[in-house]
């Protein structure tokens, strides 16, 4: 009975969001897309020249020979060799992974419900609240890493207010210089950009499908499941890709509070090409390691399809 | 008991004024090491000294494509002076790590175009065989003639290579030492007692794999030119348990300071005396550094020309008026180091000149001496790349 109604529930939801969608884009793409063509030149060729290029120019460096500081001939597959070999890689990868997937995850988690309690619930409030959620981006990003320091530190706030109440009599050593101090500073740095995106996301989901949704006897627990979140997916998969590669890849929180157990490829990537000279070593993990980003991102992109068809074949 | 090292406070604004907290890394300075002098000494002539005549500075104007670290431009009322008077600009980039000195320069080639870095002493090798260092015109820099003899010499080739050409002109200088708070802890006399299980967790180490690596050798009473292979693992066991009783590997000075500070941290693995008055200026006049039995090491860092510059005579002058007793002076007050000019001792206020022992400086460079990196490839030895993997390895997994 319940998964009828959910059915029925998305099969009007969703042909309403289409016509909408159909109705409101038909005439201007039609008229647009020459405009809009042209329009994309300048980013076109600004991501060739600036992005392109060098990554191919990367991906070039990283199958010459290491020659400390410089590189030469022949051309060889060692540095992809020793990336994928070392020890000390696996470790940092695994590092990145778990500090990107915990970041991404949270960031949505928490950005999801912000995102619709400002759509939908804030009402006035909502310009005074996402003043509040972006102003923290105003201060810069080493910055808040320091602020992070003086918070969890020793003699920091959360200690300092723990010990005071006599719920501790040593401070908190996990707090400062771990994973965790990692991953709860990228978790505030990043979360504005995941309420933004979602906010912004959530703009075509009217109040009129959420209500066409309870006409239909769907409880809260049920609009969130066969409405909010299929048109949400989309968009919070993206949020989640983005927090999880720059999380994943970031070379400084991690130096600033990560500990021994926070340190990242990133960090690694950086030593090999400053510090130790390596530079086909650092150009071949870093391409592992944009490949890497490139199949979580297909993988979350064929899942979200494979979502898709099964809502379709449910629908038909 | 190893030596003390004490700084009052003195360059309040070094900070404010120099950012340089983030002074890090392989800004360990460098290394004075055997500091006796053998005497061989000699200034030996650069194949571009021209012949006879007195030594004059040339006249040059225009700019100064500067790479180092930031406070290593001077901005000293002097050397400011001086620069106005000549029609001198600086055009700073600012490093964060010594080895993004190399990095820029090998990787921006020809068309980087810096005409000054600085260098400090034990990568003398490195820079040696990346063909960074240019034979300077001893001719264009008559302040030579006021350096201490020691800072003149040809000691270990740091300054004058084996051709006797002069690569560079040493012009501050300071020692490594176990630095702490004297509030919480004792001195310490000996590197160990940073493992004593009570501070497990509250020191401090700092991400420099040279520094630490020279340490580390002094510790164990190796050559640190010359480590035979199979003692690599020594040293990494050694400089293991060092990261493993610190709470993360801070990214500079700066930081580990910042570190004794908030309280994070009580004594710091290769600390440096100029951390005393960092941390005075922070509110924490506590601090001491002083030298362990095992001894330290030391490190100066020069002034060089790599052979990507568009100006040389600018950059030889600057280099000359950054050896005048005046500027010498200033400088180390600036930047809580030590002078390499003998007349410039008389000029320090006393803060600076009680920084180091310039009436014992053969004891202290004795305890604490230069150092020279390893080798950049070797057979024999540990190599300087076996040292920078070595140390990734360390700060991932201690």
């Amino acid at each position: 009975m319940a998964d009828d109604q959910g059915e029925r529930l998305a099969l009007a939801t969703t042909t309403a969001a289409a016509e909408r969608g159909i109705g409101g884009r038909a005439g201007g793409r039609e008229r647009g897309r020459g405009l809009a063509l042209v329009a994309a030149v300048p980013a076109v060729l600004w991501m060739v020249a600036f992005f392109v290029v060098p990554l191919g120019v990367f991906a070039f460096y990283s199958l010459l020979t290491n020659a400390f500081y410089d590189v030469a001939f022949p051309l060889t597959t060692d540095a992809y060799v020793s990336a994928v070999t070392s020890p000390l890689n696996r470790t940092l990868a695994w590092n990145s992974a778990s500090v990107g997937l915990t970041t991404g995850a949270i960031t949505v988690a928490v950005g999801l419900p912000v995102a619709y309690w400002l759509r939908f619930v804030a009402g006035r409030s909502r310009v005074a609240v996402l003043f509040l959620i972006t102003s923290s981006m105003f201060a810069s990003y080493l910055v808040r890493i320091y602020a992070w320091r003086t918070i969890l530190g020793s003699r920091g706030v959360v200690n300092s207010v723990l010990d005071r109440v006599g719920l501790i009599d040593e401070p908190l050593g996990f707090l400062l210089y771990s994973r965790f101090a990692v991953v709860l500073a990228l978790v505030h740095i990043f979360l504005p950009y995941v309420v933004l995106v979602l906010y912004a996301a959530m703009a075509p989901l009217g109040r009129g499908l959420l209500e066409a949704g309870e006409d239909l006897g769907a409880g809260s627990s049920l609009l969130w499941r066969r409405v909010i979140l299929p048109i949400m997916a989309a968009p919070a998969v993206s949020a989640f890709v983005f927090v999880f590669i720059l999380s994943a890849a970031d070379y400084v929180t991690p130096q600033f509070l990560g500990g021994r157990d926070g340190l990242t490829l990133g960090v690694q990537i950086q030593s090999n090409f400053i510090t130790v000279g390596n530079w086909p070593l650092a150009a071949a993990t870093s391409i592992l390691m944009l490949l890497a980003f490139l199949l979580l991102f297909l993988l979350l992109n064929a899942l979200l399809r494979f979502r898709r068809l099964h809502d379709l074949r449910i629908q038909t | 008991m190893g030596h003390r090292m004490r700084t009052g406070v003195s360059r309040r604004e070094f900070l404010r004024r120099s950012g340089l907290t983030m002074i890090t890394i392989g800004a360990t300075p460098a290394i004075l090491a055997a500091c006796g002098d053998d005497g061989e000494t000699g200034t030996g002539g650069s194949p571009t000294a021209t012949s006879g005549g007195t030594p004059q500075a040339p006249d040059a104007s225009g700019t100064i494509n500067f790479l180092s670290w930031e406070g290593y431009d001077i901005p000293v009322d002097s050397m400011n002076a001086w620069k106005k008077d000549h029609d001198i600009e600086v055009n700073p980039t600012y490093i964060g790590n010594h080895d993004d000195i190399q990095a820029k320069i090998k990787a921006g080639g020809d068309a980087a175009g810096y005409d000054l870095i600085t260098y400090y002493q034990g990568y003398m090798p490195l820079y040696t065989e990346l063909e960074i260092l240019t034979p300077l015109d001893e001719n264009k820099l008559p302040n030579l003639e006021g350096m201490f003899e020691f800072w003149a010499s040809d000691i270990n080739n740091f300054w004058i290579n084996s051709e006797g050409q002069r690569i560079g002109v040493p012009w501050t200088w300071g020692s490594i030492g176990l630095t702490y708070n004297s509030a919480e802890v004792d001195e310490m006399s000996s590197w160990y007692d940073l493992l004593d299980p009570s501070l497990d967790g509250k020191i401090a180490t700092v991400d420099d794999p040279a520094g630490n690596f020279n340490l580390a050798c002094k510790i164990l009473d190796l050559p640190s030119h010359q480590v035979p292979k199979d003692r690599l693992g020594d040293i990494e066991d050694l400089l293991s348990q060092f990261v493993r009783a610190s709470r993360g590997v801070s990214p500079s000075f700066g930081d580990m300071t910042s570190k004794l500070v908030s309280g994070d941290a009580v004594a710091c693995f290769h600390g440096w005396a100029a951390m005393n008055t960092f941390a005075a200026d922070q509110g924490l006049d506590t601090v001491e550094t002083n030298i362990p039995d095992e001894g330290s090491h030391s490190f100066c860092d020069a002034y060089a020309i790599p052979p990507t510059t568009q100006n040389p005579d600018a950059a030889l002058a600057w280099i000359n008026e950054s050896i005048s007793a005046e500027v010498n002076a200033e400088a180390a007050e600036y930047l809580v180091g030590g002078v390499t000019v003998e007349g410039a001792v008389d000029l320090l206020n006393e803060a600076t000149a009680g920084l180091y022992p310039y009436e014992d400086l053969e004891g202290l460079l004795e305890l604490a001496p230069l150092a020279i990196n390893a080798p950049t490839q070797s057979d024999e030895y540990v190599t300087f790349p076996d040292w920078l993997e070595t140390w990734q390895t360390i700060k991932a997994s201690a």
